[in-house]
């Protein structure tokens, strides 16, 4: 997204004049929201930009695969890069040893190819009767890149973080398995939380909490679903209040359905992770690029503060690919032309195509 | 695949990582999930003695035999348990788990006679105690260095009447991430108990291998007289699903079909159905939007209107009047007529455009399409 807006309507938002010298790690949204960076530009761009401040997302993992991890890490490098301030709760025992497993930012020569493919495209050719008398006409997009560096990082997962980082009073780690209820968890999220108010002033500084696989069955206090269920109520209201960030990852299979639907309807933003069969030859069939796709990423739903338009996005299933196993990389999905001779055709299920162009072994 | 599991279970547990763990599950319907068990056990066991796996120990938790059915049937497996003090240890929690006999000895009712091949534990509600008597006897058997030992639970199903699921999984991932445990795997009924408590269990394994009857709908009351001896034949056979977790976040399915005969369980391969998994995992998008790198080169070839207008040639409207003979060709421009030609060839068709009549004015107002230069 440029950094300008449009103006729709004559009425325009009166934004305090300080907002305008911003950090670079925060960016002005639609609708008077400020967006951070989730450490993955691919669904920073998914969700228009960044997570707004103030939303709380909710990702529910799935229980053979371990790729909320590495949303996890992308966005817990991402805050730690930008010094904002951090609170990580694990089930482990020892968490504080996690943060020496999160990825670093990737340098700039290492910088994929995937960016020159996108320039590449976007380079309109225009055929127009009066070209002859004009010069071509060719969109510049280089000025945005420079601003982009310092929202958000590319993030090497084979290189760990400098030390520095995260050896700091800004960060704070808790473990959850010996908690013997939720409410000590809560009491830390609300002390955290009480350092980025949120006024009229200009944003001072933002912070982020991260809650790895709430409910999971090492904790003692997995039981309690009613207390689970206030906890993150409560903390889906502080964090609305203030300048923050919060990304709690649970494993939905756990969760009783009734709780599970409760849990999804409580987040701003919620997305699922997948795992995706190894070797699955149909899958492969059906799939380009079948080979580095780890993982598939639902999104389910984008966080709308301040509106009431719903987004409708180009595409809700993402494939998780870890490109050079290094970065993480979240794709459309592109399926593979179907073979025309193989396979029963659409035009058995009523779809809406009705003639059948192409035809496979799916049956809608 | 049973070969596949032991095979990662004698591969054991990387620096750093938790160890492999396996659940095995059976139903009613086809209940051979300890035959499994046993399998595996034995197969550990005769990796170990002969030193070609990482861990060098075992611990059996045994709650639903006694340990002489365990050494009995290693030996009978052609596993050699003579010298089994050196890397076997059982558990004993299936003579008296509640520690009643005990209790009945203490009071002179019941003559006390206590076992010296195995360990009497009986108090099975203690998990604490529990774990940490597993990892004495395991670092009894292995030492206090780097070596590790793995450990069997005879049925998490008998461990769960006593202690609730919170406590099984604290000991679980527990023992998963003690630099000592090399693999760890366990037996669960999983029609006993809450969805709940299989998924549970399921989440802390990196493999679940599941015994599963072969045909779906067979409860026992279906199925009539006739076909009973089909039916006790069936029963016999099964269908083994192994799903593991591998490391770089992708699931491996596999399939086998196992038979129960005389001498224990056998493993066959079954044959390759088409997988239907694959279905539910992909949206159902029609189209694919995106190009190929053969697509972006053919659009790149691809000559617009007036494209190649404004180069310093002369402009070339194309009317309809005159037909593209030979010799007019040498007057288009070179580098269309280039172009051209290879869209032809590609797109394998052509506009072929017949006026009415000579009549009409090249610049009359009826058809735009005049002005079109291609």
């Amino acid at each position: 997204m440029a950094a300008t807006k449009t103006r729709t309507s004559s009425f325009s938002r009166n934004l305090p004049a300080a907002s305008s010298a911003q950090s670079p790690e925060i960016k002005c949204g639609p609708n008077g929201t400020f967006l951070v960076s989730s450490g993955i530009p691919d669904l920073d761009k998914t969700l228009g930009g960044g997570i707004p401040l103030g939303s709380l997302v909710m990702v529910m993992e799935d229980s053979e695969a371990p790729h909320h991890m590495l949303l996890l890490r992308n966005f817990m490098s991402q805050g730690l890069v930008q010094k904002q301030p951090l609170l990580y709760a694990s089930p482990s025992k020892d968490p504080r040893g996690f943060l020496g497993t999160l990825p670093s930012p990737s340098s700039p020569k290492d910088d994929k190819s995937r960016s020159h493919d996108a320039e590449q495209e976007k380079g309109l050719r225009i055929a127009w009767q009066y070209k002859k008398y004009f010069g071509e006409n060719q969109s510049n997009l280089d000025g945005q890149r420079d601003n982009k560096q310092e929202f958000s990082n590319e993030f090497d997962l084979r290189r760990p973080l400098d030390r520095h980082f995260y050896t700091g009073q800004h960060v704070d780690c808790i473990s959850t398995k010996d908690l013997p209820n939720i409410a000590a968890l809560q009491e830390r999220c609300t002390s955290f939380l009480s350092q980025f108010p949120r006024n009229d002033a200009s944003i001072a500084c933002t912070g982020r909490i991260a809650i790895q696989s709430l409910c999971a069955p090492q904790c003692e206090s997995s039981n309690m679903e009613w207390e689970m269920l206030s906890f993150i109520r409560s903390l889906k209201s502080t964090v609305r209040s203030a300048n923050a960030v919060a990304i709690i990852t649970f494993p939905s299979s756990l969760v009783s359905p009734s709780f599970c639907k409760r849990w999804q309807h409580l987040a701003d933003c919620l997305v699922s992770v997948k795992a995706i069969p190894d070797e699955d030859k149909e899958l492969a069939k059906l799939l380009t690029g079948y080979q580095e796709i780890v993982g598939f990423l639902n999104i389910h739903r984008v966080p709308r503060i301040n509106t009431q338009v719903p987004a409708v996005l180009e595409a809700t299933t993402l494939s998780i690919k870890l490109q050079k196993r290094r970065y993480l990389v979240l794709e459309c999905l592109n399926q593979a032309p179907v073979d025309g001779s193989s396979g029963s055709s659409y035009g058995t299920s009523g779809s809406c195509s009705g003639s059948s162009s192409k035809s496979g072994s799916l049956d809608f | 695949m049973a070969d596949s599991i032991c095979r990662t279970i004698r591969d054991g547990a990387l620096e750093g990582e938790h160890a492999p763990s396996l659940t095995i599950k059976d139903t009613t319907a086809s209940p051979y999930g300890f035959d499994v068990f046993t399998h595996v056990l034995s197969q550990t066991a005769s990796l170990i003695l002969a030193g070609k796996s990482q861990s060098r120990g075992l611990v059996v938790v045994a709650y639903s035999r006694s340990p002489s059915f365990y050494l009995d049937y290693l030996k009978r497996s052609g596993v050699d348990v003579a010298s089994s003090q050196k890397w076997i240890h059982i558990l004993d929690c299936y003579m008296d788990p509640l520690g009643w006999k005990h209790q009945l000895a203490e009071t002179g009712i019941l003559p006390s006679n206590s076992s010296a091949d195995s360990c009497l534990f009986q108090d099975v509600k203690d998990i604490n105690k529990l774990h940490s008597l597993i990892l004495e006897l395991g670092s009894g058997l292995v030492g206090q260095g780097k070596v590790r030992f793995s450990v069997a639970i005879d049925s998490v199903t008998e461990m769960l009447r006593h202690v609730p699921l919170s406590k099984v999984a604290v000991l679980i991932s527990d023992l998963r991430s003690h630099d000592q445990i090399s693999s760890i795997f366990w037996l669960l009924h999983s029609d006993i108990h809450d969805v709940r408590v299989t998924t549970s269990l399921e989440y802390l394994s990196s493999m679940v291998a599941s015994v599963e009857s072969l045909n779906q709908s067979s409860d026992g009351l279906s199925g009539d007289l006739g076909n009973l001896s089909l039916l006790e034949q069936n029963f016999r056979r099964g269908k083994f699903h192994v799903r593991f977790k591998r490391r770089n976040g992708r699931v491996r399915v596999m399939n086998e079909q196992f038979h129960m005969g005389e001498s224990g369980i056998k493993f066959t391969s079954v044959t390759v159905e088409d997988g239907l998994v694959s279905q539910g995992l992909v949206p159902k998008v029609l189209f694919n939007l995106e190009l190929s790198e053969k697509e972006k080169l053919e659009r790149a070839r691809v000559v617009l209107p007036f494209e190649h207008q404004g180069n310093g040639k002369p402009i070339q409207i194309y009317d309809g009047r005159r037909s593209l003979a030979p010799e007019s060709m040498g007057e288009v421009s070179a580098d269309t007529s280039q172009s051209n030609t290879e869209e032809c060839s590609n797109g394998g068709g052509e506009i072929i455009y017949f006026r009415d009549s000579d009549d009409e004015r090249p610049d009359s107002d009826e058809d735009p399409d005049d002005d079109l230069d291609i």
